[in-house]
């Protein structure tokens, strides 16, 4: 989407202070817009942006509570964010001032939603192997990500090299990676 | 202060190695032990990494209680167990209350120190699979055996209750072990000392360095554990730690893994390394950056060899051998040379001549000082927390290390060379 979109979407609605839109299942920033004086590393945001929805998802599922229709809202100490699926290939999350009433919130989100869905493409997903997305999940969430990736070779006895084309391996491979991947996080299962 | 604690003490102030009773003791931090001991797990898989760590522990317990209750001449049961419960609190290793006798018993701990930090640095993240205090398991099983003169693979121990896995405190059971198992070689201050040249000529700055490692020594001689048996200084927590449990995970690990997955032993010693360069830049940068060192020595200067000068000066008083400034060309090389280091020094007292080098902390220490002296700015405020430690491999690491000497591999010294890529 061309920024001049997304901002003409934004338009009048007031008290914005930064619209990240993340493509799914990927998790990858898609496009965002923020004020002139914020400084938020947008690549990373949008990961975790879409990681939330995605475990708000199986939550809510795992309670039989599940609907296209929720959204997540968090309040930080000077952050209102709401993070909302637009439809399955997008997210969007709205930050506002922690100022800001709930109502208002939650209308202009809606407002912003309906301007922004029909400006987004639609895209043939082609989705990338399970085990390409576990090792980045891996980076995301590892204590120590600068040394992670030796944690996997040494666990699962593949040399680092043919992890770091994890396209190739062999099912045998990407599922031994994918349990040093649980292992490392402490997790039963991953949601990727 | 133990009363007894100073006459089982002994350094060796040309090697820079401190030992009680028989037992080689090194300080090192939660950093440095949390990693080595994931390290372990990694390589070996949660379960035996677990036993390893746990009969290591065990066995390098053993020689540290039997040497010292040797040393401290005729003592009854009850007084051993005493020193068992003071020796471990002195070491920072927490609280441990061991309750038992010749046919085993049980023990608790409150905030060990393995449990305690892990919980501390990673709780909030990770969920832990399996206990963390192997440590205190073997140190209990080793400490029954000792005082009840059996062998030092009499008990088995299995940690039922671990803090780290959110129990409110740990506890163990240690029973007659059913199938001993071998008993893993522990080096001797005998054969340490016999087999480490003490003929290495000093190296630059010396009289620096020494002046510095005696104040440092004597700040040490005074840290005491608090109230919980753990020492938190310097923005770590410090243990004084038994080297031979260091290094049988490191040898028994290297082994495991040249024997069944040999194309991931460069993995290994990366994370081996890693144990040492994590450690040095948080432990190190501490007390470089502390009141205590501005006192001592002052501010360190962005002259880089400033840095480098007080961080050869840790390592001897922590015990790490006498490390000595080889070449210092201000972010382009840096060399260091020792005797020994703990981890070659337990190859030769063994008789376990090595392949290849394997003194893993002084590599990775030899990385951190470079970054310390080259991408800490000291002439402001300095912060060395987690994400500033994380940010300097995200910008990339402009230096490799090599070991380029070994006294394991039969060469008069040991060597590292840090060189700019």
């Amino acid at each position: 989407m061309a920024e001049a979109g997304l901002q003409a979407a934004i338009g009048d609605i007031p008290a914005v202070r930064g619209v990240f839109i993340t493509a799914m299942p990927d998790c990858l920033l898609y496009d965002m817009w923020m004020r002139p004086n914020e400084a938020w590393g947008a690549e990373d945001t949008a990961t975790y942006f879409g990681d939330l929805i995605r475990a708000n998802r199986s939550a809510l599922k795992s309670l039989g509570s599940w609907s296209s229709e929720m959204q997540v809202t968090i309040e930080s100490s000077d952050l209102l964010i709401i993070l909302k699926e637009i439809n399955e290939h997008f997210v969007v999350g709205v930050l506002f001032g922690v100022q800001t009433p709930l109502g208002m919130v939650r209308l202009n989100v809606k407002k912003l939603v309906q301007r922004i869905a029909p400006i987004l493409p639609s895209l043939n997903v082609e989705d990338r192997p399970r085990v390409v997305r576990a090792l980045e999940f891996l980076e995301r969430y590892a204590p120590d990500p600068h040394a992670v990736m030796m944690r996997v070779s040494l666990q699962t006895g593949i040399p680092q090299d043919q992890i770091q084309n994890a396209e190739a391996l062999s099912a045998e491979d990407a599922e031994a990676i994918e349990e040093a991947v649980k292992n490392i996080l402490g997790l039963d299962h991953l949601s990727i | 202060m133990n009363t007894w604690l100073p006459k089982v003490s002994t350094t060796y102030p040309r090697l820079s190695m401190d030992f009680l009773g028989e037992a080689p003791v090194v300080y090192h931090c939660h950093h440095f032990n949390l990693y080595l001991d994931q390290t372990i797990d990694d390589a070996l898989g949660p379960d035996e990494g677990l036993a390893l760590r746990t009969r290591a522990a065990r066995g390098a317990a053993y020689q540290l209680l039997s040497s010292v209750y040797a040393r401290l001449g005729a003592l009854s049961t009850s007084e051993k167990l005493e020193i068992a419960h003071e020796l471990f609190q002195a070491m920072g290793q927490g609280r441990l209350e061991l309750l038992g006798d010749k046919h085993g018993g049980i023990a608790h701990g409150e905030y060990l120190h393995y449990g305690f930090v892990w919980r501390e640095k990673y709780g909030t993240t990770v969920r832990r699979t399996h206990p963390a205090d192997a440590v205190a398991a073997g140190y209990a099983a080793g400490a029954l055996a000792a005082i009840y003169d059996l062998p030092a693979n009499a008990f088995d121990v299995t940690e039922t209750r671990c803090y780290a896995q959110r129990a409110e405190r740990c506890r163990f059971t240690l029973e007659p072990a059913e199938s001993p198992g071998p008993l893993l070689g522990v080096a001797g201050r005998g054969p340490i000392i016999e087999t480490t040249s003490t003929g290495l000529p000093g190296g630059r700055r010396e009289e620096r360095i020494l002046t510095i490692e005696a104040g440092l020594r004597e700040h040490l001689a005074g840290v005491r554990p608090d109230e919980r048996g753990l020492v938190q200084a310097f923005g770590v927590f410090v243990t004084r730690h038994m080297a031979n449990y260091y290094n049988r995970l490191a040898f028994d690990a290297l082994s495991h893994v040249k024997a069944r997955a040999p194309r991931v032993q460069p993995m290994l010693e990366g994370l081996l390394r890693e144990s040492g360069h994590v450690c040095v830049f948080h432990t190190f940068g501490g007390i470089l950056n502390s009141p205590e060192w501005e006192g001592l020595v002052g501010r360190p200067s962005s002259d880089t060899c400033d840095v480098i000068d007080g961080s050869v000066a840790i390592a001897r008083a922590l015990g790490f051998g006498r490390w000595t400034i080889e070449e210092c060309d201000p972010g382009k090389r840096f060399s260091m040379r020792a005797p020994a280091t703990y981890e070659s020094a337990y190859y030769r007292a063994l008789s376990q001549p090595s392949t290849h080098p394997v003194s893993y902390f002084m590599q990775g220490a030899a990385m951190a000082i470079m970054q310390l002296a080259n991408a800490v700015d000291w002439s402001g405020e300095v912060r060395l927390d987690h994400d500033f430690y994380l940010s300097l491999f995200k910008k990339g690491v402009p230096w490799k290390v090599e070991q380029t000497r070994c006294t394991a591999m039969g060469d008069p010294f040991d060597e590292v060379v840090v060189t700019a890529l």
